[in-house]
């Protein structure tokens, strides 16, 4: 067989390309999609004429303000901040399950999740509901998965399965913490406000959150693209890894802290949104397989694009707004299970 | 110089001894069968050779550099391991899995070039295995799994093969399918393997075959003997090392005169 032929026969498949393509123009899609979504009555003309003078200042605005309000002031900036939330959490997901080498494992498996839980609840009850939140969720993100990794490096000889115990010990404590943190806060305005946290959600974003996320979000995700292939080794278990030449320690410390960044950066702008990060990256490997160079932009398409799709739900169902989390578990827990059977557990 | 010198090294885990001042030589293209009873520490050897784990004292040479002194990434670029458990979790291609080989000529951030697949391809040709290249390799029977972690550690294009037990778990055909494979390596690539195995009869089979072969038996933290299988595949030396009553029989096969062979009779109390 000549060089060109073989390269071929090894190289990923371009059925597999293609896929991945497809994939990324989902969330372009979605976004502009939920543009057109909402309660406030715009007609597709109305839209499409905002969006036409968007791009092109020179044209006569001939429609009311509240228009360019509704469109690009509320529903683009919702519908950009539900895409990134929703990437963020799958594939850190996809890189917590490859690197524990767990199917079960989701993007709150060291703590973040209940972390960041414990830091909003703390701003409301300290702060109320303002900015402090996000830098609260966001810190307390971060210090749960500190802990998580320092509990794992207690006992040396079996890393891995000690920082899964880690973030197990701790989430629990944080879970505590924020039981403890709704037990005292004044039930009139402040529980209220914890409870729909905790609930997740997307109402009230504004650009400033996307200001605020962005930064974590992006070094988060640029980062486990840049290991994704090393995912890969290290799912091998650390000493394979290590006779493959990988320095294990350092490409799970990077992974780790990408994704605990994606996540914190997600979850402090949207609350407690489950399921994502455990789902989506198996929906992912059902599509694509499991070599993660694929897996982990796939995991990213696709969680940003489930998410808009949940979050344009949870906005016109019903009058009222129905938290995130609830909706991600009552969609994903059955279409996953009908996943399962339509697959027959193929990827698994 | 030796290709490989392992020189009085001694490693304690707990605070309990291991091995203890174990010495030996290693040349290219030659078989070494480390065998010994399960427990007597042949994994821990291999370890140690691949500079997993820290010595207690003595000094690993590998084509006159000193292992430890030598990131893993510059291990791996000279040595390849082939598990004796490995344990699968994700269904992943026997390409992708071949393909990870490559770790050890890539850094972090990189992901594999063509020719890291080039190479890839040729391990998985060399390997036998090109019919299975597009399988997940969970769904492959103990032998085939056995040629794809081969194949894996051929990608890291190695001088140095270790494997531990390679035939654990193979039946009949399965086991000769290994054998075999690693006969090709050592002959045609002029790859020098060093095996840990309890299955004495692998030594001579290697030996029968016209193979540089030593082996060396394992047992209470040193080598009990080290030579040429026939040499030191005694009857008396295995009673002593795995506490057994055995006959070794001479017999022909073919162009192959003398080839040896162990049966093990019964246990001694």
């Amino acid at each position: 067989m000549n060089e060109q032929k073989k390269m071929k026969s090894i190289l990923i498949s371009n059925r597999n390309k293609t896929i991945l393509i497809l994939l990324g123009l989902l969330p372009i899609a979605g976004i502009f999609y939920s543009l057109f979504v909402g309660r406030y009555p715009l007609s597709f003309i109305d839209i499409l004429s905002v969006l036409k003078s968007a791009f092109n200042p020179r044209i006569i605005q001939n429609y009311p303000d509240i228009y360019n309000t509704v469109v690009l002031q509320i529903r683009l900036p919702r519908a950009i901040l539900g895409a990134m939330v929703g990437g963020s959490l799958a594939i850190s997901g996809a890189a917590f399950q490859g690197l524990f080498r767990n199917p079960l494992v989701s993007s709150g498996i060291l703590g973040v999740s209940s972390g960041a839980s414990f830091g909003a609840a703390l701003a409301i009850i300290l702060y109320g509901q303002n900015y402090m939140v996000y830098f609260f969720a966001f810190g307390f993100a971060l210090l749960a998965v500190t802990l998580s990794f320092f509990i794992g490096q207690v006992y040396r000889s079996t890393p891995t399965i000690m920082l899964v115990l880690g973030g197990v010990v701790v989430s629990s404590i944080f879970s505590a913490l924020v039981s403890f943190a709704k037990f005292i806060a004044d039930p009139y305005n402040k529980l209220p406000a914890i409870t729909f946290w905790l609930m997740g959600s997307l109402a009230n974003s504004r650009y400033r959150d996307i200001f605020v996320s962005i930064i974590p979000i992006l070094i988060g995700v640029s980062g486990l693209i840049a290991v994704r292939w090393q995912i890969n080794v290290l799912s091998m278990g650390d000493k394979e890894a290590k006779t493959m030449g990988v320095n294990h320690v350092l490409a799970k410390a990077i992974t780790v802290l990408c994704a605990a960044l994606a996540t914190a950066g997600a979850v402090s702008v949207s609350g407690n949104i489950g399921w994502v990060g455990l789902i989506i990256p198996h929906i992912g490997r059902m599509l694509i397989g499991n070599d993660n160079r694929m897996l982990i932009p796939a995991s990213f398409f696709l969680g940003a694009f489930f998410m808009i799709l949940v979050d344009n739900l949870s906005r016109s169902i019903i009058g009222a707004e129905i938290p995130l989390g609830i909706l991600t578990a009552l969609i994903g827990g059955p279409f996953f299970i009908y996943l399962l059977k339509k697959t027959k557990g193929k990827g698994w | 110089m030796a290709f490989l010198e392992v020189k009085q090294i001694s490693f304690e885990y707990d605070n309990q001894k291991i091995l203890d001042d174990i010495s030996f030589k290693m040349e290219k293209s030659q078989i070494f069968c480390l065998i010994g009873p399960n427990g007597s520490g042949k994994t821990t050897m291999l370890d140690c050779i691949m500079g997993l784990l820290s010595l207690k004292s003595g000094k690993i040479f590998l084509q006159g550099q000193d292992i430890s002194q030598l990131n893993p990434k510059q291990i791996a670029q000279n040595i390849a391991y082939v598990p004796q458990n490995h344990k699968k979790t994700f269904p992943y291609t026997v390409k992708e899995i071949v393909l990870m080989g490559r770790a050890a000529h890539n850094g972090l951030f990189n992901s594999p070039n063509q020719h890291d697949h080039l190479i890839a391809h040729n391990a998985i040709e060399t390997a036998g295995i090109e019919h299975l290249k597009e399988r997940p390799y969970t769904e492959l029977s103990g032998g085939e799994g056995q040629l794809v972690m081969i194949a894996r550690a051929l990608a890291q294009e190695p001088t140095l093969l270790i494997m531990d037990e390679p035939t654990t778990h193979l039946d009949f055909q399965n086991s000769l399918v290994v054998l075999e494979s690693i006969k090709y390596l050592v002959r045609k690539k002029q790859i020098s393997v060093l095996l840990a195995t309890h299955h004495l009869n692998h030594a001579f089979y290697f030996e029968n075959n016209g193979l540089d072969t030593i082996a060396a038996m394992l047992n209470q933290k040193n080598f009990a003997v080290i030579g040429r299988p026939n040499k030191i595949l005694s009857k008396d030396n295995i009673e002593k090392v795995f506490n057994i009553n055995c006959q070794i029989i001479d017999y022909h096969s073919g162009r192959f005169q003398n080839q040896k062979y162990i049966i093990p009779l019964e246990t001694i109390n």
